[in-house]
């Protein structure tokens, strides 16, 4: 027993050393307390290598000493699962319907309407090359430069590619932009990215939207200076060509393209294709 | 009408109620076939009550899985037992190999079922998908799997009913017979892994799309995709832990089941064959773990934000928790079966064996983090550290008792455990992250992966440390067989639960890992459920199947081991033809 306190003392301890220490390193509380628990574990596992020996069970008392255990080890995982945080797939939900509701409506993703998707794809093919001959006409007109400080650019009027139904072109490009998750790699206004790709706020700057809509259809034609390593290993998915229409992609690129903020040190990118 | 070997005639028959099994067996097959091609595209879909389509699909699917996790890591072990046995001519080994190949017996047919069972339910649930699926791999699904399936049932039934008949002289023969169920069950798994693993990584080329890419390949480029070869490597050592493992489980129940000691020492001593082996296997798992997961992040790098920032980054935190405690388990099972060593405090080891443990967190992490794999630099540092205490150790004279080494080695285990759970921030996704749920920015590295690594590394290494001295222990001392702690048994329970909790978890992150496609990028879930679902539902989920899983191998193990206490009967008489006198 007074082992046993001894290294609940111990634990103790070391437990509240972590907690202090870590909160004088600046970790947040969530990071205090989890190192508060890696000691209480710490402690138990200790405290059950001086346990008693256990008689071998057997019979009935056996049985319900085994159904009490898979109880608990049930309650454990289950309870201990959903003491974690919770991801909450209603942040999911409307953004795959968009993307579903995309694909539905002429995408080639769905194999059942093969001949209807060819017959739409060239619809929206043509549609592009108008967008695009009607963009180049609107010329500086369009591509605003984005406020220092991260205030959202100004957008212009266009009638939306891909049957989009919205008729503003930059607010497409954003749409994707959350859509295709390309905050998860790249830095915008600030927000996202983990240093995985490029920070972009001065991509309009580097690349006309052209370029950019070639760098998204084919990762591989681009590379950002600094980024070599992740360039080499095809960091950067080649999948949106297909699963983003033209349209939407050109939308991105447009948007992406008024991005000219030169306070960020966006990389070089230099040709490869 | 049973038949088994006859002697006197010298061949092997196969009971007529098992010739029945194949038979059902491959209507069922027929009867799946032509249902897939009696489908329409079109067809509306069933709606399953009260768990809906997808959890239906789950729930079947993951059954199924562990069934044939067991049904293809049994016979691994089973044959290693007795070949073991063989060669060292101990007859515990043949016992357990033939008792665990009974239960087998049982689980192939139910293994069997659950299939036939898992193609329906995806017929109903998902019409379309499942046509085309099925389509692009009929080869697979409506000749090679089934043949090899029923191949491997036949070699099962073969090798278990000629144990008795092919022993002595012949039991080489029986051996080879065992081989060959292997490389059946093998091929079987490697078959089926290939429209697996192309659900999450189809054929694609670059510069054309991937149904262009999809009508250019052939059966073979669909099947050698860039996730069968890590998944077929990661599976057959999954398998023969998850065997090795249900063997401890199996154990524990006979052991306090048993009416004699003579039982209890058998069955002390099944379990720690039985977990010996599963260790050893899982000492590779996150490994082949990591490189499946390598490839897939090779595959598109989406994959590992999806994994590692985004939705399933919680799933990964109770991973590591499971797998710590894994770690625990097993080494808190060797510092039980300490305890019935005789002789045990006269084993030393050098004193580098917990300095290297010590250190190894520490180095490793900074090893891999400046050389991150596959550079052969970072490997260039951990094997030399790995092997200091085996090489340098002999020339230092000092040494430590047993149980110093093992306490140094769990707090070790624990070190490791909390540096591989410590996430780079507590929120379910990064796009929720805020600063006072991350890691500060100088801290951030223990959130990244070469960190992770490195803390695997290390709880690897300390496990092997405990375990090399547990060899060490039980060659200098007298093991008492059958005096092992009773909570030992419970341990091995614990190992069993957890590890095929384990497994559920990672189906569900590769499952999910398709996003909302049902093949990733080619063939999309139109369906409400095309989610991902959160951690607490997919645990719960989780438990309700490996709760059931258990409940079938109870009664199997009950069925097929349960003591048989013959009633008196009168004795069956010759038969006396009629009239006689």
């Amino acid at each position: 027993m007074g082992k046993a306190m001894f290294k609940l003392v111990i634990g103790l301890v070391v437990g509240g050393g972590l907690w202090f220490t870590a909160k004088a390193m600046g970790f947040p509380p969530v990071f205090q307390w989890a190192f508060f628990s890696y000691a209480a574990v710490g402690t138990v596992v200790f405290l059950l290598l001086d346990l008693p020996s256990m008689k071998p069970q057997s019979g009935w008392g056996a049985a319900l000493s085994v159904l009490l255990f898979f109880g608990l080890l049930c309650v454990g995982y289950g309870a201990g699962a959903s003491l974690l945080p919770q991801f909450d797939p209603e942040d999911e939900k409307g953004k795959t319907a968009k993307v579903l509701g995309s694909a539905k409506s002429g995408n080639p993703l769905d194999p059942w309407k093969a001949d209807e998707v060819i017959q739409r794809a060239k619809e929206l093919d043509q549609k592009v090359k108008e967008l695009e001959a009607r963009i180049k006409a609107l010329g500086s007109g369009l591509a605003t430069v984005p406020q220092p400080g991260g205030a959202a650019p100004v957008t212009a009027s266009v009638p939306a590619p891909g049957g989009a139904s919205g008729g503003d072109i930059l607010k497409v490009g954003e749409e994707q932009w959350q859509l295709q998750e390309c905050y998860n790699c790249h830095k915008l206004r600030g927000d996202g990215g983990k240093k995985r790709g490029p920070e972009l706020d001065n991509i309009g700057t580097h690349l006309t939207v052209d370029q950019i809509k070639q760098k998204i259809m084919d990762p591989k034609s681009y590379m950002a200076t600094g980024f070599e390593k992740e360039w080499e290993k095809g960091r950067m998915p080649d999948k949106f060509k297909d699963v983003m229409s033209d349209g939407e992609i050109t939308a991105l690129a447009t948007w992406l393209n008024t991005f000219k903020n030169t306070a960020v040190d966006t990389p070089i990118p230099i040709k490869k294709k | 009408m049973t038949i088994v070997y006859n002697k006197r005639r010298g061949i092997v028959t196969i009971p007529i109620r098992h010739l029945v099994t194949f038979v059902a067996f491959l209507a069922l097959c027929v009867t799946g076939v032509a249902g897939v091609y009696a489908q329409t595209p079109g067809s509306p879909s069933v709606e399953f009550p009260y768990t809906g389509n997808r959890a239906a699909v789950w729930i079947v699917a993951q059954f199924h899985t562990l069934l044939g996790a067991f049904i293809l890591g049994a016979p691994i072990f089973v044959v290693m037992a007795e070949w073991l046995g063989y060669r060292k001519q101990d007859l515990r080994y043949d016992r357990m190999a033939k008792e665990v190949t009974k239960i087998t017996v049982i689980l192939f047919s139910l293994t069997a079922l659950t299939g036939g069972l898992f193609i329906f339910v995806l017929l109903a649930t998902y019409p379309q998908f499942t046509t085309w699926f099925i389509n692009q791999f009929y080869l697979v699904f409506a000749v090679i799997y089934p043949l090899m399936f029923i191949l491997g049932t036949i070699a099962l039934y073969a090798y278990f009913y000629t144990w008795d008949a092919w022993k002595g002289e012949k039991k080489g023969r029986h051996i080879a017979l065992g081989v060959l169920l292997n490389l059946l069950c093998m091929a079987t798994m490697f078959a089926i892994n290939g429209p697996t693993s192309f659900m999450n990584t189809p054929v694609k080329e670059e510069g054309i799309s991937p149904m262009e890419a999809l009508a250019a390949a052939t059966l073979w480029d669909k099947i050698a995709n860039a996730s069968w070869m890590p998944m077929n490597i990661h599976r057959i050592d999954g398998n023969i832990a998850f065997g090795g493992f249900v063997v401890g489980l199996i154990a524990a129940y006979m052991h306090m089941g048993a009416k004699n000691q003579e039982e209890r020492a058998y069955y002390d001593w099944m379990g720690f064959a039985g977990n010996l082996i599963a260790v050893g296997a899982m000492l590779l798992q996150p490994f082949t773990g990591l490189l499946l997961a390598y490839q897939m992040c090779d595959y598109d790098f989406s994959f590992c934000q999806y994994m590692m920032v985004e939705q399933l980054s919680m799933f990964f935190e109770m991973q590591g928790a499971i797998v710590g405690l894994m770690f625990l388990g097993c080494n808190y099972y060797v510092w039980l079966s300490l305890r019935r060593i005789q002789g045990v405090e006269q084993v030393r080891m050098t004193v580098l064996a917990p300095i290297v443990m010590v250190l190894f967190p520490p180095v490793a992490i900074w090893g891999l983090t400046t050389y991150w794999i596959p550079e052969p630099m970072s490997l260039a540092i951990l094997i030399p550290l790995a092997l200091a205490p085996f090489i340098l150790g002999r020339f230092i004279p000092v040494t430590v008792s047993v149980h110093t080494v093992m306490k140094i080695g769990f707090l070790m285990v624990v070190v490791s455990d909390a540096i591989w759970l410590t996430p780079n921030g507590f929120a379910a996704t990064g796009a929720r992250m805020l600063d006072d749920l991350q890691l500060p920015e100088s801290w951030d590295f223990l959130g990244k992966m070469p960190t992770k690594l490195g803390a695997i590394f290390s709880l690897v290494f300390a496990t092997t440390i405990n375990y090399i001295l547990y060899g060490k222990a039980i060659r200098q001392g007298t093991i008492a067989w059958g005096k092992i702690d009773g909570i030992s048994q419970f341990v091995l329970i614990f190992l069993a639960f957890t590890s095929i909790w384990a497994m559920g978890l990672m189906g569900a992150v590769r499952s999910l890992l398709r996003k909302f496609f049902h093949t990733y990028n080619l063939i999309p879930d139109f369906t409400a459920e095309s989610f991902t679902p959160t951690l607490s539902y997919s645990a719960w989920l989780i438990t309700g199947i490996t709760v059931v899983f258990f409940i079938v191998v109870s009664v199997a193990v009950f069925v097929a081991l349960r003591p048989v206490e013959l009633k008196g009967r009168e004795p069956e008489g010759s038969p006396v033809p009629a009239g006689t006198k």
